[in-house]
């Protein structure tokens, strides 16, 4: 009889630690800052147990039923406090508030449990004896709950559910105490009825958290998410705080609303407004229709085609709202052509030639996207260059991947093409490079188009001019059967990471 | 645009999210390409049918695969044009045979040519002439694309095929010396392609013992560095490297040299160039054309289809050289001449499997397993999103004696083999079977020529005005070779020929 009831007080032990362990993940994850987030919490929590164990002296009566209701509370609240705090953040601009008010109220419940425990218990044991045995089972379950939850329940269960789960245990404990203690309760019935229904309710929960649980639980966006889809390609979030848009494919950055105008102004005009007179536009990659924004201010551009592999991608950019008003309706103009196609095999089989074309894939992550930056895919594309025709090629960070961009450099160089390399600041990214590459000289625009946020003629050609820390280093090009482009990004990255 | 710092390299394929076939979904399949029935009725010399036309043909090849291809090449670029190749398969190629489905073109054996050297002269003519090679240069589309291989060891893929995570210091120490040895073979010059290219064998002592006995020797002992040797064994010459001749051993490492990023390929691998053979010769070609009998007439030879006889000035023998004594009158059996059997396996993929560690490559091999791992069909695409895939896998044997291999290669039903195969690869990838819709499985009892202990003395049977052509003769079965001995042959039968 002695250890049944004394698992009870490793179960509840457990579960207070696990809400507490919960509330500082999820802070830290949240708001950054863990060494404050755990410090702030654990004190915050610690002193509400302390509130709870004076508080407990002002109960008196009916100790059993009073302590069964308070496990269905400790159960609901704790199971729900994650959900509860994902939901805030989502949802609400007062997410320090709710957190703190949600580890308040679990640490005052949890500390009224021990207190309440010991005295149904104190019949039954010795003074000496009953402190020792719940203290031990106390410290048990801490530490069975403290190993539990990093090795076990973050990685396989996530926050949102493990919350739930350690809910129900305390349900149960409820439920088993309507046993335990028959002899001391009047309305057993009414207790379990009431037992079912709370874990009811956290069942209920752990279904609904699914959706919490992929959507926020392991894809934590410092914003709020407005949107999120997965197509057959990646997984689109879009992310809002305030007037900054900002869009993650595979939870990596796309853009912010913010400064993206800083990237693709410089993305576009220093090449486009360089030849006066370019009809045939195309655009490779690209998909949120930012680069044909900037490609539409040229009243001379008679067609744009804009090619990218994800269909769902381009469909979205083209009709949503939040994405239109960024994009001005650049995919639905009429002299825009959107092609869903993988942009090395199409250029492939393709003889069109181009005044301009925009190079916009993402970062060479791997062998995969490596493929469209070798000196293959740059002859194929000079090929597809009109007479005194212009490319542009995003080109990572000659900041923090250096030798990457000039492997870029390096690989156009190979392709028989003449570069210029230049470079910008974009706030959320940093430092950023591009490339212009060309058969002819090349010299930077003395007009710009008006209107333009960012750029303008006087200042452009400063972006030619490469700091110390940024000037070219020795770099191999990067070839299709040996990539050493994907090699140096992913060293450089590395670093930059660590 | 993607400007995130974080890699994602390795965990790439991982992120095509929202691709699930159903689960359990039935694999369709069958065994192809059986050559067996034909061959064991040659075996067991029972009878075809008299062919109802007798024919006069100068020269005629026995075998359509790359050495009978070969010496046609040769023969029609010297201007002869009185020539026809027998091939016994109803599709031309042999080990460089290809199939294709509505994904891509795949590979049924052979799906590689290393990089010629400067001294692979034959090989560089007939690449130039296919556009390969162009000023020099090689054609960067047939170069194989990064990456090359890859290796799953421990519970992850690793880039490259020399083992990364697990040998110690000592192990790697071991591979540093190991390639130093090798280095100095090769600086030797003798380990040439083709074999027959290089000066005078010096280290001849080396055939004497196996190769597994000169790891011994070299005290070699690192299980990492042994395994890798011995997978450079069971996949050039399908056998283990207790079976292999320490020379043969040493030529995998020391006949190429390291410094051009290659090897060339194709998605249907030497089935590209049987294809490109074939769009010059195909007239000279006629498949479905088993050839059961060739007999002396006078000082020429009868050669025995079941809808012609040839009589002929010379024969260019390209097929296996084993088949000889079954089909020649007069030829002394082919001693010596011992032959790995293989199962190559094509398997169509609705989508990738899940998998964890480098990104695919092009040949991707497991550790420790007894098949030799699978190469994508798909790798030489220029597309970056491939989601439907083919893969073929092989697997040697090497382990087993040939005759008993054979024999269970031919008492094991298809299902079992698929069952074999997806066990295998689901060490590596744990939800391969709700991938793979289709499996088909093609067995070669007799599928390249084991370069064992002495082999180096090891020759073909001399008969006049028969010339063998088979990569078989120079005991290692490799394009290089075929082609090489295709077109030797070719310019005895043209002289024969002039002759007569």
């Amino acid at each position: 009889m002695s250890v049944v009831l004394f698992v009870s007080v490793l179960l509840i032990a457990a579960c207070g630690l696990i809400y507490e362990l919960i509330a500082g993940t999820l802070a830290s994850y949240l708001l950054g800052d863990s060494v404050f987030q755990f410090s702030t919490i654990i004190g915050v929590y610690l002193f509400s147990m302390g509130i709870g164990s004076w508080m407990s002296r002002f109960l008196s009566r009916g100790l059993v039923a009073r302590f069964v209701t308070l496990e269905l509370m400790v159960g609901l609240v704790g199971g729900f406090s994650s959900s509860l705090m994902f939901l805030a953040f989502a949802y609400t601009e007062a997410f320090r508030l709710v957190l703190y008010l949600v580890v308040i109220a679990v640490g005052v419940l949890v500390g009224l449990e021990i207190p309440l425990l010991m005295r149904i218990l104190k019949e039954r044991f010795r003074f000496k004896d009953l402190i020792s045995h719940v203290l031990t089972f106390d410290y048990l379950g801490a530490l069975g709950a403290s190993i539990l939850f990093p090795i076990f329940l973050v990685p396989r269960l996530g926050l949102v559910r493990s919350a739930i789960l350690f809910g129900l245990l305390n349900a149960g404990v409820a439920l088993w105490s309507t046993y335990l203690f028959r002899d001391q309760i009047g309305n057993a019935i009414g207790l379990r009825a009431m037992c079912f229904t709370v874990a009811l309710a956290l069942c209920g929960g752990m279904i609904l958290s699914e959706r919490i649980a992929s959507s926020a639980d392991d894809q934590l966006y410092a914003d709020e998410v407005i949107f999120s889809r997965t197509t057959r390609y990646q997984r689109i979030v879009l992310t809002k705080w305030k007037d900054d848009l900002r869009l993650f494919l595979n939870s990596h950055l796309q853009f912010s609303s913010r400064d993206e105008y800083r990237y693709h102004e410089a993305l576009v005009h220093p090449g486009l407004a360089a030849l006066p007179g370019a009809q045939r536009v195309l655009v490779l990659g690209g998909e949120d229709g930012l680069a044909v924004r900037e490609i539409l201010k040229y009243p001379d551009v008679r067609s744009v085609t804009l090619v990218d592999l994800d269909s769902d991608m381009t469909a979205l950019f083209s009709t949503r709202s939040e994405f239109t008003a960024l994009n001005r309706h650049s995919l639905t103009n009429a002299r825009v052509h959107v092609v869903n196609a993988d942009a090395f095999p199409w250029l492939d089989t393709n003889t069109e030639p181009f005044d301009f074309i925009v190079v916009d894939f993402p970062d060479p992550t791997s062998y995969a996207l490596g493929k469209l930056y070798t000196t293959t895919f740059y002859r194929l594309l000079a090929r597809h260059l009109s007479e005194g025709g212009l490319l542009v090629v995003q080109s990572t960070s000659p900041l923090f991947a250096r030798q990457s961009y000039w492997c870029i450099v390096e690989t156009l160089k190979q392709a028989g093409l003449r570069t210029y390399p230049y470079h910008v600041y974009v706030p959320s990214f940093g430092e950023w490079g591009f490339v212009i590459g060309g058969l002819r000289d090349y010299s930077p625009p003395a007009t710009l188009p008006a209107g333009l946020r960012f750029l303008s003629a006087a200042s452009l050609p400063d972006m030619f001019v490469f700091p110390n820390d940024m000037l070219p280093v020795a770099a191999e090009p990067n070839r299709l059967n040996d990539q050493a482009l994907v090699r140096y990004y992913e060293r450089e990255w590395k670093e930059i990471a660590r | 645009m993607e400007r995130d710092r974080s890699i994602t390299r390795r965990t790439f394929s991982a992120g095509l999210v929202g691709l699930t076939a159903k689960a359990g979904s039935p694999i369709a399949g069958s065994f192809v390409n059986d050559s067996f029935p034909i061959g064991h009725r040659l075996r067991d010399r029972l009878p075809f049918k008299a062919p109802a036309q007798r024919v006069l043909m100068p020269i005629v090849v026995i075998g359509g695969g790359i050495a009978g291809l070969s010496a046609a090449w040769r023969l029609n670029k010297r201007g002869f044009r009185d020539f026809v190749v027998l091939e016994m398969e109803p599709q031309a190629g042999g080990n460089a045979r290809w199939g294709e489905n509505d994904i891509t073109r795949y590979p049924w054996a052979a799906h590689y040519v290393p990089v010629p050297s400067k001294k692979s002269i034959l090989v560089r003519e007939l690449l130039e002439e296919f556009g390969v090679l162009r000023d020099g240069k090689w054609d960067d589309r047939m170069l194989c694309f990064a990456p090359q291989e890859r290796l799953f060891i421990h519970g992850r893929w690793q880039e490259g095929l020399e083992p990364e995570t697990g040998p110690s210091r000592g192990d790697r120490e071991q591979f540093r010396r190991f390639f130093a040895r090798m280095a100095e073979f090769r600086a030797s010059g003798e380990f040439a392609i083709p074999r027959e290219s290089a000066p005078a064998v010096r280290s001849g002592e080396l055939d004497g013992s196996t190769m597994q006995a000169w790891m011994d020797a070299e005290k070699f002992d690192s299980p990492y560095l042994r395994w890798y040797v011995n997978y450079a064994s069971r996949d050039d010459y399908g056998a283990s490297m207790s079976e292999t001749s320490a020379w043969a051993g040493v030529h995998y490492f020391a006949s190429r040299e390291p410094d051009d990023k290659g090897p060339l390929t194709w998605p249907e691998g030497n089935g590209w160039i049987t294809r490109q053979l074939l769009a010059r010769l195909a007239s000279y070609v006629r498949t479905g054309s088993a050839v059961y009998r060739i007999a002396r007439e006078g000082n020429r030879w009868s050669v025995f289809t079941e809808s012609a006889e040839f009589v002929a000035d010379a024969v260019v023998f390209a097929a296996p050289t084993f088949l000889a004594p079954y089909i020649v009158e007069g030829a002394p059996a082919a001693e010596g001449f011992v032959y790995s059997p293989w199962l190559t396996a094509n398997l169509t993929l609705e989508r990738p499997p899940v998998e964890n560690g480098a990104e695919p490559a092009w040949d991707n091999v497991i550790y420790n397993s007894p098949g030799l791992g699978y190469v994508n069909a798909t790798h030489m695409s220029l597309a970056s999103e491939r989601v439907r895939n083919v893969w073929t896998y092989y697997w040697s044997f090497a382990e087993y004696a040939p005759v008993q291999a054979r024999k269970m290669l031919l008492a094991k039903s298809w299902n079992e083999w698929k069952e074999a195969v997806l066990n295998d690869l689901a060490r590596a990838h744990p939800d391969i079977r709700q991938c793979v819709s289709r499996i088909d499985i093609m067995r070669h009892g007799h599928a390249m020529i084991r370069p064992t202990q002495g082999f180096l003395s090891r020759s073909a049977p001399r008969i006049p005005r028969l010339f063998f052509a088979n990569s078989d003769v120079s005991g290692i079965s490799i394009f290089e070779e075929a082609q090489y001995h295709g077109v030797t042959a070719a310019d005895k039968a043209l002289e024969t020929v002039s002759r007569a």
